[in-house]
């Protein structure tokens, strides 16, 4: 029973091992693998809001964006003050934080309403955030923050190569872990049943006594600010910059929406198995129709909805359904 | 004193612009009104109808506001096919499902156009002369612009309040079963209203070129997308005149704010003003979010 319980968790961490272990043992994978986690956990952050609350966060780049600021903050603002490798913590409380702080802000006002007004609240928040830190000058501007040369002071050319070429990957693995054990907590706990039964019927829920607004938020923050990790370490200290215009860019949402649609939106494999065939396709799709991606991309996000709503997962479970194979993949 | 004559320029300028945000937003509306639908690819939309008169002009040199009458019709035939291709499958899903497939559709529109346009920005310039006023000089374009605006508001007005189908249309919105039973075809009715709520998006994309000094590209739509929302929240979402009137206020708003906030010394005025319009956003949502001119 408890087996059973745990079964797809510990599916994830399977794959999750695998992953790494490919990685790890061929030195040319390693790349693939950091691509392919990091679209994993991509869609994992996105779907603990998406899938619990059927509530769609057009802004999600925005909070990866900025998860993506507060590592490079951390680090170009805080590496003369000596604390060495306490930087990264540091880099990572503060992309949390942040990327925490703009979730509440948005959502405590856009979460009291119905669906359609938090979609408008949402879709306004990756471009405004964008134009404010182009139109306001801070944060570096539009030129972004360049954050190669304070990590060579602070670390030393060897180490700084190797956090970002190594570490950065590690981190993704690790945030990854914890983003799946944030997802099945939430569905075996009160806030993933409260979230069922206001997805399913919020009147209803809001009857029996559930507070649809604060279980949504809680959804809402936890889902940013695992957003906002994954930035920090994949736009931030692994590519050792961070540039307005390549962190805001809306096509890394659509990415999330395929990946989580297609896997099985509300599981907890769903965006592991979306994010596995979605980064593998990617990969190839960029060597064989290079700048094409999108176009083939958006009408593959209208087919899944119309005739697939469950996505991957979904089918397989309408197919097992009553066998012990259905009980495990939930 | 020479800021009061920008700022009452700027303002002007606000209202005429004003005119054609309401008309870019009544789509928006009527959509949202009568299939509750929020079409997340709204810019999109306004995307394609910039570029149906970048082509007419550059192509065969019909002035744009010749070209509105080829928006609506394109419009009105994308409207249609992505009505009965994705739309009326979706009518009774879950409006997670519309929401991600009108932003589907919208990126697929933006990639094909970069396609057949390329990435880059394109412009063109049409000058018939100006209009000197005391406090500012208005490009003759403009005013064209707002006297289309304006009478092809009223059109839709009097088609909604005086014509037949307009009567179906709004004893549709008031009861969908109430509706049927009278006999009104409620599938031809979803497809006639996404279909003219697209036609007016893409005519409102033609007028609007005359106001982008920047050019035009296939991602210029976000921003519509961005403007258009907090217009059509402003006038209460699901009323194309709070939305019309909307677009008055937000234009007023727009370009007043980047009178004052030219002001801040070291700051880019207009990517501020971009900022400016997510907060009111933010701010009618929290405050009043029935819209200033919805009733409740």
């Amino acid at each position: 029973m408890i087996l059973r319980k745990y079964s797809s968790f510990i599916i994830t961490l399977a794959i999750f091992a695998v992953l790494l272990l490919i990685g790890l043992l061929r030195p040319t994978m390693w790349q693939p693998v950091a691509l392919i986690m990091f679209y994993i956990a991509m869609g994992q952050a996105f779907n603990i809001f998406l899938g619990m609350t059927g509530y769609v966060n057009f802004g999600y780049v925005a909070f990866l964006a900025i998860g993506s600021y507060g590592m490079a903050l951390g680090i170009s603002r805080f590496y003369h003050t000596g604390i060495g490798l306490w930087l990264i913590p540091l880099g990572f409380t503060l992309a949390a934080l942040m990327a925490g702080l703009l979730s509440v802000l948005v959502g405590g006002i856009a979460l009291r309403l119905r669906g359609a007004y938090f979609a408008i609240a949402t879709i306004g928040v990756n471009e405004g955030l964008k134009y404010l830190i182009e139109g306001a000058k801070f944060w570096g501007g539009s030129e972004g923050i360049i954050i190669s040369k304070p990590m060579r002071v602070t670390f030393g050319r060897h180490l700084a190569n190797s956090l970002s070429t190594f570490w950065a990957d590690i981190f993704l693995f690790a945030i990854a872990v914890l983003a799946a054990y944030l997802t099945f907590r939430f569905m075996h706990s009160r806030v993933g049943y409260a979230l069922t039964a206001v997805r399913e019927d919020e009147d209803a829920a809001k009857v029996m006594g559930v507070n649809a607004t604060k279980y949504k938020l809680i959804a809402f923050i936890v889902s940013s600010c695992v957003a906002g990790l994954i930035g920090a370490t994949t736009w931030c200290l692994k590519s050792t910059y961070v540039f307005p215009e390549d962190v805001f860019e809306v096509s890394y949402t659509v990415e999330a929406i395929v990946i989580v649609m297609l896997g099985g939106s509300g599981t907890l494999l769903g965006p592991i198995i979306g994010g596995l065939i979605y980064g593998i396709c990617k990969y190839w799709l960029a060597v064989l129709l290079p700048g094409l991606q999108l176009l083939i991309l958006a009408p593959l996000i209208i087919v899944i909805i119309v005739a697939f709503p469950g996505g991957i997962v979904g089918v397989i479970r309408e197919k097992t359904r009553g066998t012990a194979f259905d009980q495990v993949i939930v | 004193m020479q800021f009061l004559g920008m700022l009452s320029g700027n303002l002007l300028n606000g209202i005429i612009l004003g005119a054609v945000y309401g008309l870019m937003t009544m789509g928006l509306s009527l959509i949202f009104g009568v299939l509750k639908v929020v079409n997340v690819g709204h810019g999109a939309f306004i995307m394609v109808g910039a570029y149906v008169a970048y082509w007419m002009f550059t192509l065969f040199g019909l002035a744009p506001i010749l070209s509105v009458p080829i928006g609506l019709i394109l419009g009105m035939a994308l409207g249609f096919l992505f009505f009965y291709l994705v739309m009326k499958r979706l009518l009774d899903a879950p409006e997670l499902s519309t929401l991600l497939a009108t932003f589907a559709i919208g990126i697929f529109l933006e990639e094909i156009a970069k396609v057949i346009w390329g990435p880059d920005f394109r412009g063109y310039s049409w000058n018939v002369g100006s209009l000197h006023l005391p406090i500012a000089t208005i490009p003759m374009a403009k005013i064209y612009a707002l006297m289309s605006s304006i009478a092809i508001a009223i059109g839709l007005y009097l088609w909604f309040k005086k014509t037949r189908a307009g009567t179906a249309l709004r004893c549709l919105v008031e009861d969908k079963e109430g509706a049927r039973v009278c006999g009104i075809n409620v599938t031809g009715f979803y497809a006639l209203s996404f279909a003219l709520g697209l036609g007016f998006t893409v005519l409102s994309g033609v007028l609007l070129t005359l106001f982008i000094p920047v050019g035009i590209s296939p991602y210029m739509g976000g921003i519509y997308t961005l403007k258009a929302f907090v217009i059509a929240v402003l006038g209460g979402l699901a009323s194309p005149w709070g939305a019309f009137f909307g677009g008055f206020i937000f234009g007023l708003v727009e370009n007043g704010s980047y009178s004052l906030l030219g002001l801040i010394p070291n700051v880019e005025p207009f990517s501020l003003t971009q900022f400016v319009a997510f907060m009111v956003l933010l701010v009618i949502l929290l405050l009043k979010p029935e819209g200033l001119l919805g009733e409740k």
